[in-house]
C-alpha cells in the first residue's frame, strides 16, 4: 500500500504539472486529498507494521502523518481559493499544485522512514518542492527567497549526508553496515563516541535548516515570507515537523550512548540561541509573515527544550510540534483574508481588522492567545510541561532567561496583533476594502479548536500514541 | 600514490585561497575533479567493476569537465567581472586556511581508530570548511556556489574513506553531488544571471525586516 | 673542504650565467660569463665614501654580512663529505648567521638617515620574517624524517624511496628554490632591474655603498646564491660517489641558475601586496610537507 501510495502522488504530481485545464486539476486535487486521507487511514490499521523494508508505521509517523493530512486539506482548499483569486495562469498554477502535492507526499514518506537515508532523500525532495512552491510569484524578491532557500539547505543537506558518513564509521567499528534506525538501536552499545558525536553534531546542524533553529534558521524565514500563504502554512507547520522526526530519530539512538549529555548541552545552546534571535527580531519586525515565522522559531526553541530538559519533557514536546502546526497554520490561512483587506504585508498599513472582518479577526485573536501559550490554548499545557521538566532538571537560569524571553516575546507579538486588530489605520480608504466571507475562517475555527481540545482534553489514544513515540528515550 | 594525490589536493585548497580571478576557482575546481578521479581509482578496489566505472565516470565527466565548462559559460554570459572581491584580503585567507588545515591535523590525531585513513579524515574536513570559509568570505553569488562545489568535494572525498565496506554510500553522494549542483547551477544561476544584472550578494540583501 | 671549495667555485659563474641567459632570451648575445666577477674586481679597486650622517655601523656592516654569509656556507656538506664546521643543530645556526648578516644591512640601510632605503629595508625585514617559518618547517620535517640534525648528517641519511618520498623532494626543492629567490631579492619577489621607489626592495638597502664595500656586497649576493644552490643539489646528491657527485653538483647549480634567469625573462613580479601572502604560501606548503612525513613515518595512521 505504500508503494502503491507514492506511485499514485507521484503520478498525480506528474500529471498536474503538465496539466492546463483548471477542471482536471481540481478534480486531480481532490483525488489526492482523498489519497492522502486514505493513507492515513491505512496507515492508522496498521500500527507497527514494516512495509518496503523502509518505512515503519511507528507511533510518532502516526502522529505526525495525522497532523499532516489534517493540515494539508485545508491547505489544498486555501491554495485552490488563492489561485482561483489571484488569476493565475495555467502554467503557474500547474507547477503550484504538483509542487504541493509533491511535498506532502516527500513529507508522510519521510515521516514514515525508519532509515536515516531514506530520511535524507525525502528531505532532499521536500527542498525541490518547497522551492518551487516559494518562486510561485517570480519577481526580484521571490527570485532572492528562493535562492536563499536552496543554497542553505543544499547545505545542510549535505551536512546530514557528513553525518550518515561519521554515523557508517561509528558502526563500522561494531561491524555492521546497515544504518536503519532499528539495527543502530542494537547495536548502541558498540558504537564509537567519537565518530558519533561528529554524526550527530552534523545530523543536527543539518536538519535545523528545516526545523528552524540556530544556525540554520534563517532559510525559512525568507521561505515563509515569499511564499504564497497556504504554501507557508505547511512550511512553517508540517516541514518543521520533519526536521523535528529527523533530529528525534537520531536522538533516540543517542540517548542510550555515552554522548547523551553532551548531545544535550548542544541541543539546550542551539534552543537557547534560537528563543534569543527569535526574541531580538520579533521586536523589531514588521512584516506580518516573518513575524509568524519568527514565532514558530521560538516555538521549536522551546521543543527542542523540552526535548533536551528529559522527563516529562518528551510527551510534551512531542505534543507541543502538534498543536503548533494546527495554530501556525491557521495563522497562516487567515493571512490571505488579512492580505486581500488591507494589500500589504506591513503591520505599519493594516489595522482595525475587527471593523472589516470580525470573523476573520477572532481567528488572529485566538491564534495569537495560542501561539503565546495562554490558558485555553493546548500549547500552554506543553508549554508548562516543558517548563516543569526544565524544573526538574535544575535547569534554574535556563529556566528564567527563557521565561524573560518569552515575556518580551509576549509583548512584541501581542503589540502588533492588538494593533493589527484594534487601531484604526490613519488615511485608510474605506472603499477599496473587499468584504470577505466570514465562511472562509471556517477552517481556521476548527483547527484552533482542535488544538484547544487536543490540549485540555486529549483522547487516551492520543496520550497513548505519544507516550509510546517516547518509550525509547531515557527514563 | 593515494596520499600524494591528496596532499596535491590541500595544495590547491591554498593555492584558491590566494587566488585573485574567478576563472582560477574554477580550473582548480576542474583539478580536484581530477584528483579524484585518481583517488577514486586508486582507493575503491573492493566495489563490483560495473558500480566502479560508474563513479569514476561521474568524477571525472561532471565534477572535471561538465562543471567547470558550464561554470565558464555562466561567468561569460552573465558578464559577471572576473575578480574574486572578498571581503577579507587574501593574505588573512590565506592564513585562516592554514589554520583550518593545522586544527584538522591536530584533530586527527586524537582519532584512535584504525578503520580508517586519517589523510582522508584530513582532507575532506579541511575541504569542508574552506569551502564553507569561502561561502561566508566572498561577495559574489558566483563564489558561493563553488564553495558548495568544494563542500561536496570533501564530503566526496569523505565517502571514499568508507566507499570499500559500504558502495551505497558513494553512490548516495554521487546523487546528491548530481542533484544539487543541477538544482543551484542550472535552474537559479541562469535565472539570478537574467533577473539581476551583476551577480552580487549585495544585491541579494533586499529581503529585509522591513 | 670539498664543499666550500667547489660553492665558492660555483659563485664565480653563477651571476654571469643568470645574466647570459636573460639575455640569449631577450635576442641578445650578453656579456661574458666571468663579467660580474670583473665588475667585483672593478669595485675592489675603487675609492669609497661614507657619508657624515652614518656611524660605524655603516662601515662595519657589508664586512659583517660577507663573513656571516661565508660561515654559513661552512656548514653546507657536500653528499658524503662534510661541510667544514659541523655540529648537531647546525641547520639553526645555519639560518640565524644568515638572520645576523641581513640584520646588519637592514639597520645599515637606516643608518644612512634616508627614508628611501628605511623602505626597502622594512620590507626586506617583512619577507626574511614570512621566510623564516618556511625554511625552519622544511628542514626540521626532513630532520624529523631521518632523525638526524646536523645538515651532513640529514642528507647522506635521506632516501628517496617510495612515490611520497619524492613528492616531498620536488615539493621541498620547489620551496628552497622559492625561499633562495626571496633571500637574493629575485623575481618574482624583487626585480633587480627595478629603481622605481615604489617596487624597490633590496637594491634600495645598497643605494648609498661604494667601492669596495659595494664590491663585498655584489660578492656576497653571488657567493649566497651559490650556497642556496648547493642546498638543493644536496637533496639529489645524497648518496653519489665523489667522482658522480661534482659533475651532478655542477649541473644543479647551472641549471638552477639558467631556471632562474628563464624565471627572470619571463615572469612579471608580483604586486607588492601580493609578496606577503605568496611567502606565506611557501610557509603553508613547508607545513604539508611536515604532514607528508608525518604520514611517511607512520607516526599518523
Amino acid at each position: 500500500m505504500t508503494a502503491i501510495y507514492l506511485i499514485c502522488a507521484f503520478l498525480i504530481a506528474a500529471f498536474l504539472f503538465f496539466n492546463r485545464n483548471a477542471v482536471i486539476n481540481n478534480i486531480l486535487v481532490i483525488l489526492f486529498g482523498l489519497l492522502q486521507v486514505g493513507f492515513t487511514f491505512y496507515a492508522c490499521s496498521n500500527y507497527k507494521n514494516v512495509f518496503l523494508q523502509y518505512f515503519t508505521f511507528d507511533s510518532l509517523g502516526l502522529l505526525l502523518l495525522m497532523t499532516l493530512t489534517i493540515v494539508s486539506v485545508p491547505a489544498l482548499f486555501h491554495s485552490y481559493l488563492y489561485l482561483v483569486r489571484h488569476d493565475e495562469t495555467p502554467q503557474s498554477r500547474a507547477i503550484y499544485f504538483s509542487a504541493i502535492v509533491f511535498l506532502i507526499t516527500s513529507i508522510s514518506a519521510a515521516y514514515l522512514a525508519n532509515h536515516i537515508a531514506v530520511i535524507w532523500i525525502f528531505t532532499e525532495m521536500t527542498t525541490l518542492s518547497a522551492s518551487m512552491l516559494i518562486y510561485h510569484h517570480r519577481n526580484k524578491l521571490a527570485l532572492e527567497g528562493t535562492w536563499k532557500y536552496v543554497f542553505i539547505c543544499a547545505i545542510s543537506i549535505t551536512f546530514v549526508f557528513i553525518g550518515i558518513l561519521f554515523l557508517s564509521l561509528a558502526l563500522q567499528h561494531a561491524g555492521s553496515s546497515d544504518l536503519s534506525f532499528a539495527n543502530l538501536m542494537a547495536y548502541k552499545d558498540q558504537l564509537n563516541p567519537f565518530w558519533l558525536r561528529l554524526s550527530f553534531l552534523f545530523i543536527f546542524t543539518g536538519f535545523t535548516a528545516k526545523l528552524g533553529l540556530v544556525p540554520m534558521y534563517t532559510a525559512g524565514i525568507d521561505a515563509k515570507d515569499k511564499a504564497p500563504a497556504p504554501a507557508g502554512a505547511l512550511l512553517a507547520s508540517v516541514l518543521m515537523n520533519l526536521g523535528f522526526v529527523g533530529i528525534f530519530r537520531i536522538y533516540t539512538v543517542v540517548s542510550q550512548t555515552p554522548i547523551f549529555h553532551w548531545a544535550n548541552l548542544i541541543i539546550f545552546i542551539a534552543a537557547f540561541l534560537s528563543i534569543f534571535v527569535a526574541t531580538v527580531y520579533m521586536t523589531k519586525v514588521l512584516n506580518i509573515k516573518r513575524m509568524f515565522a519568527y514565532s514558530g522559531i521560538e516555538h521549536m526553541g522551546i521543543v527542542m527544550l523540552g526535548i533536551a530538559a528529559g522527563g516529562i519533557g518528551y510527551y510534551a514536546a512531542i505534543l507541543h510540534i502538534i498543536l503548533h502546526a494546527f495554530v501556525k497554520s491557521s495563522l497562516f490561512f487567515q493571512f490571505n483574508q488579512l492580505y486581500r483587506t488591507f494589500q500589504s504585508k506591513s503591520i505599519q498599513y493594516v489595522g482595525n481588522y475587527f471593523k472589516y472582518n470580525p470573523a476573520g479577526a477572532i481567528v488572529l485573536l485566538l491564534g495569537f492567545i495560542s501561539a503565546t501559550a495562554m490558558p485555553p490554548s493546548g500549547l500552554f499545557v506543553s508549554e508548562f510541561l516543558i517548563f516543569r521538566s526544565l524544573f526538574e532538571g535544575k535547569h534554574i537560569v535556563l529556566l528564567i532567561a527563557v521565561l524573560l524571553l518569552l515575556t518580551i516575546v509576549i509583548w512584541a507579538f501581542g503589540k502588533n496583533i492588538l494593533k493589527i486588530l484594534f487601531l484604526p489605520v490613519p488615511g485608510i480608504d474605506e472603499s477599496k476594502i473587499p468584504k470577505i466571507n466570514p465562511w472562509e475562517s471556517l477552517t481556521q475555527y476548527l483547527l484552533l479548536f482542535t488544538a484547544i481540545w487536543l490540549g485540555l482534553n486529549p483522547p487516551p489514544v492520543f496520550v497513548q500514541l505519544i507516550q509510546d513515540a517516547v518509550k525509547l528515550l531515557p527514563n | 600514490m593515494t596520499n600524494v594525490l591528496l596532499i596535491i589536493f590541500i595544495i590547491s585548497l591554498l593555492y584558491v585561497s590566494i587566488a585573485n580571478r574567478i576563472i582560477t576557482y574554477v580550473r582548480v575546481l576542474a583539478l580536484q575533479g581530477v584528483i579524484l578521479f585518481g583517488v577514486t581509482f586508486l582507493q575503491l578496489h573492493a566495489i563490483e567493476t560495473w558500480n566502479l566505472a560508474l563513479i569514476m565516470l561521474e568524477t571525472i565527466v561532471f565534477k572535471a569537465i561538465a562543471v567547470p565548462v558550464f561554470l565558464s559559460y555562466l561567468i561569460k554570459r552573465n558578464k559577471i567581472t572576473r575578480v574574486t572581491e572578498p571581503y577579507l584580503p587574501n593574505f588573512i585567507s590565506l592564513i585562516i586556511i592554514t589554520m583550518i588545515v593545522v586544527i584538522t591535523v591536530l584533530l586527527a590525531n586524537s582519532i584512535q581508530d584504525t578503520h580508517l585513513d586519517k589523510i582522508f579524515f584530513i582532507v575532506s574536513l579541511s575541504t569542508l570548511f574552506t569551502g564553507l570559509y569561502f561561502i561566508a568570505s566572498r561577495k559574489k553569488i558566483i563564489t558561493h556556489v563553488m564553495g558548495y562545489l568544494m563542500i561536496e568535494n570533501g564530503v566526496f572525498v569523505l565517502s571514499l574513506a568508507v566507499g570499500n565496506e559500504m558502495p551505497n554510500l558513494v553512490n548516495l553522494g554521487i546523487m546528491l553531488d548530481v542533484f544539487a549542483s543541477v538544482l543551484i547551477l542550472g535552474i537559479f544561476l541562469n535565472k539570478i544571471g537574467d533577473v539581476f544584472k551583476a551577480a552580487d550578494v549585495d544585491q541579494l540583501s533586499n529581503l529585509k525586516d522591513y | 673542504m670539498l664543499s666550500i671549495s667547489l660553492i665558492l667555485f660555483c659563485s664565480i659563474f653563477f651571476a654571469g650565467i643568470i645574466l647570459r641567459t636573460k639575455s640569449i632570451t631577450s635576442g641578445r648575445m650578453g656579456p661574458g660569463i666571468l663579467q660580474p666577477v670583473k665588475d667585483v674586481i672593478k669595485l675592489f679597486r675603487k675609492g669609497t665614501i661614507y657619508s657624515d650622517t652614518t656611524s660605524i655601523i655603516f662601515r662595519i656592516a657589508p664586512s659583517v654580512t660577507f663573513a656571516s654569509v661565508l660561515m654559513a656556507c661552512m656548514v653546507i656538506p657536500f653528499g658524503s663529505s662534510k661541510g667544514l664546521v659541523s655540529f648537531d643543530g647546525d641547520f639553526i645556526f645555519f639560518a640565524y648567521i644568515l638572520a645576523l648578516g641581513k640584520f646588519f644591512s637592514i639597520i645599515a640601510a637606516m643608518d644612512t638617515g634616508s627614508s628611501f632605503e628605511g623602505m626597502g629595508a622594512s620590507r626586506e625585514a617583512l619577507y626574511s620574517m614570512f621566510a623564516e617559518p618556511a625554511f625552519f618547517i622544511l628542514i626540521g620535517s626532513f630532520a624529523l624524517l631521518t632523525g638526524n640534525t646536523s645538515f651532513y648528517k640529514i642528507f647522506s641519511s635521506l632516501h628517496l624511496g617510495s612515490s611520497i618520498t619524492y613528492m616531498l623532494g620536488a615539493l621541498a626543492s620547489f620551496v628552497l628554490m622559492m625561499i633562495a629567490m626571496i633571500e637574493n631579492s629575485r623575481m618574482p619577489v624583487d626585480d633587480p632591474k627595478t629603481h622605481l621607489e615604489l617596487t624597490m626592495i633590496h637594491e634600495v638597502m645598497i643605494l648609498d655603498n661604494s667601492g669596495f664595500d659595494l664590491g663585498l656586497i655584489l660578492t656576497t649576493g653571488y657567493l649566497k646564491f651559490a650556497m642556496y644552490g648547493a642546498l638543493i643539489a644536496d637533496f639529489f646528491i645524497g648518496n653519489l660517489t665523489a667522482l658522480w657527485a661534482i659533475p651532478v653538483f655542477i649541473f644543479i647549480q647551472c641549471l638552477f641558475a639558467v631556471m632562474v634567469g628563464l624565471i627572470e625573462s619571463f615572469m612579471a613580479r608580483f604586486r607588492m601586496s601580493h609578496n606577503p601572502q605568496f611567502i606565506l604560501a611557501l610557509s603553508s606548503v613547508s607545513f604539508l610537507i611536515f604532514l607528508g612525513v608525518l604520514l611517511v613515518l607512520e607516526k599518523f595512521v
